[in-house]
Parts: structure tokens; sequence; C-alpha cells
């Protein structure tokens, strides 16, 4: 067909400007390994030094000496998990809900999730901040999970996708003698794998790129998560280790991001497209 | 009573009546076709059957059982949907398994039902396929099979062969009948096919306007349209419905249709409603053509139809009565001819000004 002919033929300028384009975007990626991979000492005053060797695994070797890296890594894996978890469940509920049921104030409570959508999480901060420390959250994984479960966009979602799923399925289980959470366990649900795994990879590269509630609940260096731990490390340049330390940290904490991506390529490529095309 | 019966089933939607006081009895074992046109509420009726819709009145009887006020999958019923509806993420053997292992069915006894009634489909080969990798023919088949597994005592089933091609059709509806010997339950097919209603069902319960037309056996319904609204929905080409005025006759009666032409019919005069405006109704195979002057009148060819071992001849009167005839596959009738048509009274039917359908005499 047409798009594949396309693909098979792509013009050689058209060629050219894709590979300068992927060079600029991975330049730096490249340039934070290399750095990543030089001794300290030998970055002073020259980072050009990264373009040569001797190279070293050193700063990793250092990362995993300094028990902070992986107890914040160990953070915004709890907290991300977590919070992909707890979206998971509750988008998958209400969106069965939203779709099936017949309730009273459905379609008001609905549009009410939709707006949600429009509220900035600025806007509630101070709010939040104080509800938070008055109920001792702060400092706590439940603080740090609890605000990312709030998801309209999630409900939204699973709303949409289940409401695709045709009636007559529903209605032939029916009459297989399910019962309504059958219904929900067995059929709905299994059909929602796909949505599933969008919304869990979305959610869960927020959550672990999360770094403004983080960094206001919590306080203690022990509960920060990556994002907060590194930038805290780098706010302190002169009492950090170095250059090369700097940048093996910011390559440690991308590693998990890094295998989500591989892992989950089609899922999240296909939800783009999906997202382009309505 | 066994059997299944309806009584005064009425079901409107936000208001608007789709079943007004529907009452019906099916045999065990029957084979039931619902027909009629798309809208007339054929799949609500059916669907309230099922347990999918509630009426807003009247009751549904099992086996001596009222079944409305039971949950769809107590109620002894088996459904195949028009679009199979079968759960895309199970195989073929969990789609067929799934009801059972909800009647909490012991699990040796489900795998010896599910290879049964694979074995009767013949569909064995395909037990550990999911529904995406099958054919709309294969999966109608797994449709059904989910259907037999459960034993019911009634198949409800919403335009099965809608979804196949032609030829697919014809002998998935020819293996219907072959299945239908095997069962030991009553079957309501709806359809809007009336060639599937003729060759499959037992009885056919034709649907127009909320309301039941007419229930009777195929041929009844084809030979005996109880109203003209039954006579032109059935057979095709439809038949020809004309004004016509009622003239005298014997036993018989005779009308006389716009153009002064004469029909003696075989409908007997008494019985027939008051006043001389009636309609007459023939269908196209008893009109035949023939020489211009020597038939019962005239007309001009508007469009031939040439079937191969008939023709169809669509002609008008002088009046401009539309009216369909036949003729041999070899016609000579072209566009424009006059020709004569000769009108067999004794297949003619006559029509009260209400629609009634009078007919001859049954032999
Ligand atoms: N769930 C529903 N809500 C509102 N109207 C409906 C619903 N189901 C059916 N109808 C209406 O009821 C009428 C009969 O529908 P249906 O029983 O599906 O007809 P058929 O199967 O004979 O084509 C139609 O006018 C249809 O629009
Ligand atoms: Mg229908």
């Amino acid at each position: 067909m047409a798009a594949s002919v396309a693909r098979d033929r792509l013009p050689p300028l058209v060629w050219a400007a894709v590979l300068i384009g992927a060079a600029i975007m991975v330049a730096p990626l490249i340039w934070t390994l290399l750095l990543s991979l030089k001794s300290n000492t030998e970055l002073v005053g020259n980072s050009g030094a990264a373009l040569q060797p001797p190279y070293t695994l050193g700063n990793y070797v250092a990362i995993f000496g300094s028990s902070s890296t992986t107890r914040w890594l160990l953070n915004s894996a709890v907290v991300s998990l977590g919070t992909t978890a707890g979206v998971l469940i509750l988008a998958s509920l209400a969106g069965y809900g939203f779709a099936r049921l017949d309730f009273p104030f459905r379609r008001s409570l609905f549009v009410l999730v939709l707006l949600g959508l429009a509220i900035p999480s600025q806007a509630v901060i101070l709010h939040q901040h104080q509800l938070f420390a008055d109920l001792g959250l702060h400092n706590s994984y439940p603080g740090l999970i609890l605000p990312g479960l709030i998801g309209p966009f999630g409900v939204f979602f699973m709303t949409q996708y289940m409401r695709a799923i045709p009636k007559e399925l529903d209605e032939a289980a029916m009459l297989d003698g399910a019962s309504r959470f059958t219904i929900f366990w067995r059929v709905i649900l299994p059909l929602t794998v796909p949505a599933q795994s969008t919304l869990a990879v979305f959610t869960f590269l927020g959550s672990w790129n999360d770094y403004w509630w983080p960094l206001i609940s919590a306080t203690r260096s022990d509960m920060y998560t990556l994002t907060v731990g590194l930038a805290a490390s780098q706010m302190n340049y002169a009492q950090t280790s170095g250059l090369g330390f700097l940048m093996a940290q910011a390559v440690f904490a991308s590693i998990p991001i890094f295998m989500v991506y591989i892992i989950f390529q089609k899922q999240i490529v296909r939800a783009m497209a999906g997202a382009a095309l309505k | 009573m066994p059997g299944l019966e309806l009584r005064n089933i009425r079901k409107a939607f936000k208001g608007t009546e789709v079943l007004a006081g529907v009452e019906l009895a099916v045999a065990p074992r029957e084979f039931i076709a619902f027909l009629g046109p798309s809208g007339s509420g054929k799949s609500t009726l059916l669907r309230i059957v099922a347990g999918l819709e509630t009426a807003d009145e009247g009751e549904v009887v099992l086996d001596d059982r009222r079944i409305d006020t039971l949950p769809p999958g107590d109620r002894g019923v088996a459904m195949v949907f028009q679009h199979y509806a079968l759960y895309p993420h199970m195989t073929v053997r969990e789609n067929m398994a799934f009801g059972l292992k909800n009647a909490r069915v012991p699990r040796g006894e489900i795998d010896a039902l599910v290879s049964d009634a694979a074995k009767v489909l013949e569909i064995e080969e395909l037990l550990d396929r999911k529904p995406g990798q099958m054919s709309g023919g294969q999966r109608q088949r797994v449709a059904i099979g989910r259907a037999i597994v459960k034993k019911p005592r009634l198949f409800l089933l919403d335009e099965p062969l809608s979804n196949l091609d032609a030829a697919l059709r014809l002998r998935t509806r020819v293996e219907l009948a072959q299945l239908r010997q095997r069962v030991d339950a009553g079957v309501i097919m709806v359809t809007h096919d009336q060639a599937e209603a003729m060759t499959l069902a037992d009885r056919i319960v034709v649907f127009n306007d909320r309301r039941i037309q007419q229930v009777a056996p195929p041929m009844e319904i084809y030979s005996r349209p109880a109203n003209s609204f039954v006579a032109r929905f059935v057979g095709s080409p439809a038949m020809t419905i004309l004004p016509a005025r009622l003239d005298g006759g014997g036993d018989f009666a005779r009308v006389v249709l716009g153009n002064d032409a004469r029909v003696d019919t075989r409908v007997p005069r008494n019985g027939l409603p008051q006043g001389e405006t009636v309609e007459i109704g023939m269908r196209p195979e008893s009109v035949r053509v023939c020489g211009l002057g020597e038939g019962t009148t005239d007309a001009e060819v508007q469009l031939v139809e040439r079937l191969g071992e008939r023709s169809l001849v669509y002609a008008r009167l002088r009046d401009g009565a539309a009216i369909t005839a036949e003729d041999e596959g070899t016609t000579s009738a072209k566009v424009g001819d006059q020709v004569g048509l000769r009108i067999d009274g004794a297949a003619a039917h006559l029509f009260g000004p209400d629609g009634t359908g009078y007919h001859r005499q049954a032999a």
C-alpha cells in the first residue's frame, strides 16, 4: 500500500534531515554518558577530556558506595509503582461504573471528573500541603502516593475505552449466568489490557519524573525520590564529588525509565499515534 | 402448558411504544421465525424473553414457570447474537465453557459437554483458537456451540446469518436446519430475510407496527396472508395489490379493476365486508404475459428482468396502475411493448378496506 511504499523509499533528503535530527537529540545523551565514565579529577578544568580514554566505572561504583542514591531509587520505585497500581485500580473501577452502570447523577459526575482535568495541581498545592500536614502524612509513602491517585485522565480514558467494548459481550455473559463482578473481572477487564498498559506507562513515567510534590512533601533526605535527590546534590555542586559523579547519577537515574520505554515501546507509540489520530 | 407463552407483552422506549400487547404461544421443539421490517420490535421481544430487556407489562412463561422475573442466566434460554459476541480474549474452548463454569458444572462434565458440541459442529480443530483467528462462518459455529453446551430449553437467535456472505448463508441455513433436528429445544430466530424464515421455520410470526400481524406456517403466510401488509411483505417480487370494485358474481366474488378488466376470483362472496371497494392481490406467477387482446387486460411493458428460467415483466395498466407479471425465460417482451396479461383469478386475493385478507377456501 501507499504507506509501505513511502517507508521503503524515503527520499535521500528526508533521510539526511532525520539523521541530523536524531544526532542532535542523541548528542547530549552521549556527552552525559561519556562524562560519567571519566574520573572527576580529569574533568576539572577541561570537560573535553571526556572524548578521550581512559574511561572508568569509578563513578558508578561510588554511587553504590553512597547509600543515598540507592535509597532514592527505592523511594522512586515504591512511589511510582504504588501510584501506578492505585491509578489502574481506581480508573478501571470508575471507568466501568461510568461506562456500564446506571446510577443517579452519572452524567453530572462524569462532567465533574472532566472538569478535574482543567484544574492545575499548582492551584491546590497550598491546601494540599496543609491537609497532608494535618494528617501527618508528609515524609511518608502514602503522602507521596496519594496525590498521584487523583487521576481524572485515567478515569476518562478507561471510561471511553470500556464504552467502546460492545455491550453484546456483557449481554452474552449475562446469559452465561455471570454476575456483575464476573463480567467486570473476567470479560471487560481482560479486554482493557492495551488501555491498562498505556495508562500504566504514562502514569509510571509521570510519577517517576514528578519533581514538585515530592520536593514539597519529602523534606527528609531519606524520603527523597530520585528526582528530588539528584536535584539536591546538583545544587550543592561545590560539595559533590564532581562532574563525572553527577553525570553518573543522571545516567543511573534514567536507567529504569529507559527500560520502561524499551519494554513498552509498542504501547507508547500506539498511544501517541492514537492520540494523534483521534 | 409446556413451551413458551408470551402474555400481553408491552414495551415502550422513552414514551414510544414498540410492542403493544403481544400474545404468542410456542410449542416445545418448535422452530419459530420472527419476520418483519427493521424497527418492528422483533429484537426487543427476543430480548425480553432472554431477560436483556424488561417488559413494561405482561408475562413470559417457559414450561409453566414464569421466567420474566428471573435473571437471564437462570431462564433456561441461550442466545446467539447477530455479531456473535464471542469473548475475544478467550479461546473457543473457554468461550464455550464460560457459562458452564458460572453454573458451577464440574470440570470433567464441562470438558465432555464442550467436546461433544465441538464434534457436532465440526469445530474440534478450532478449540484452542481465539475468535480473532477465525472466519465469520467459524465464529458463527462457535456462537452456536456456546449456546448448545448449555442445553437450554429455548434457543434465541437474532439475525444469526445476516453477517455471512450469500454462499455461506445458504450453507449455514442448511446446517441450522440439520442441527435443529438434534437439539431437544425450541428455537426462535429473528430475521428480516423471508427466505430464511420460509425455509427454516415451522411457523412464522410476522411483525409490523408494534403488533404481530400473523402467526402461521410458511406456506399459509404465503398463500393466505392475513392482511395486505403480510401480503406485500412476504414474497419476492412483491404481490401486486390494486384497487378494485366488487361486481356481483355467483358464490365467488367478481371484481372489476380500474381499467374495467374483470377478474373472477375464487374468494367466497359471503364473508366479504359491506360495500364494494376492495383491493385485489395477485402474485407475479398468477399474472402471465400473453398476446395483445388475448388476456384479461392489456398493459404497457416498463421493465423486463430475465432471471433465466423465467422473466419478470413490470407493466402499467391503461389507468397507470403498476402490475408485475411473469413470462418464459425466453420472453420477447421489450420495454414499451403493448402486451396482454392473463390474470389467474383462482389465485387472486382480496383485501377489505381495513386490509384484512380474504382468500379462496382452503383445499
Ligand atoms: N434500548 C433502546 N432504546 C430506545 N429505543 C430502542 C431501544 N431498543 C430498540 N429501540 C427502538 O425500538 C424499535 C424496535 O427495535 P427492534 O426491536 O430492535 O427492531 P427490529 O429488531 O425489529 O429491527 C426501534 O424503533 C428502535 O429504535
Ligand atoms: Mg433487530
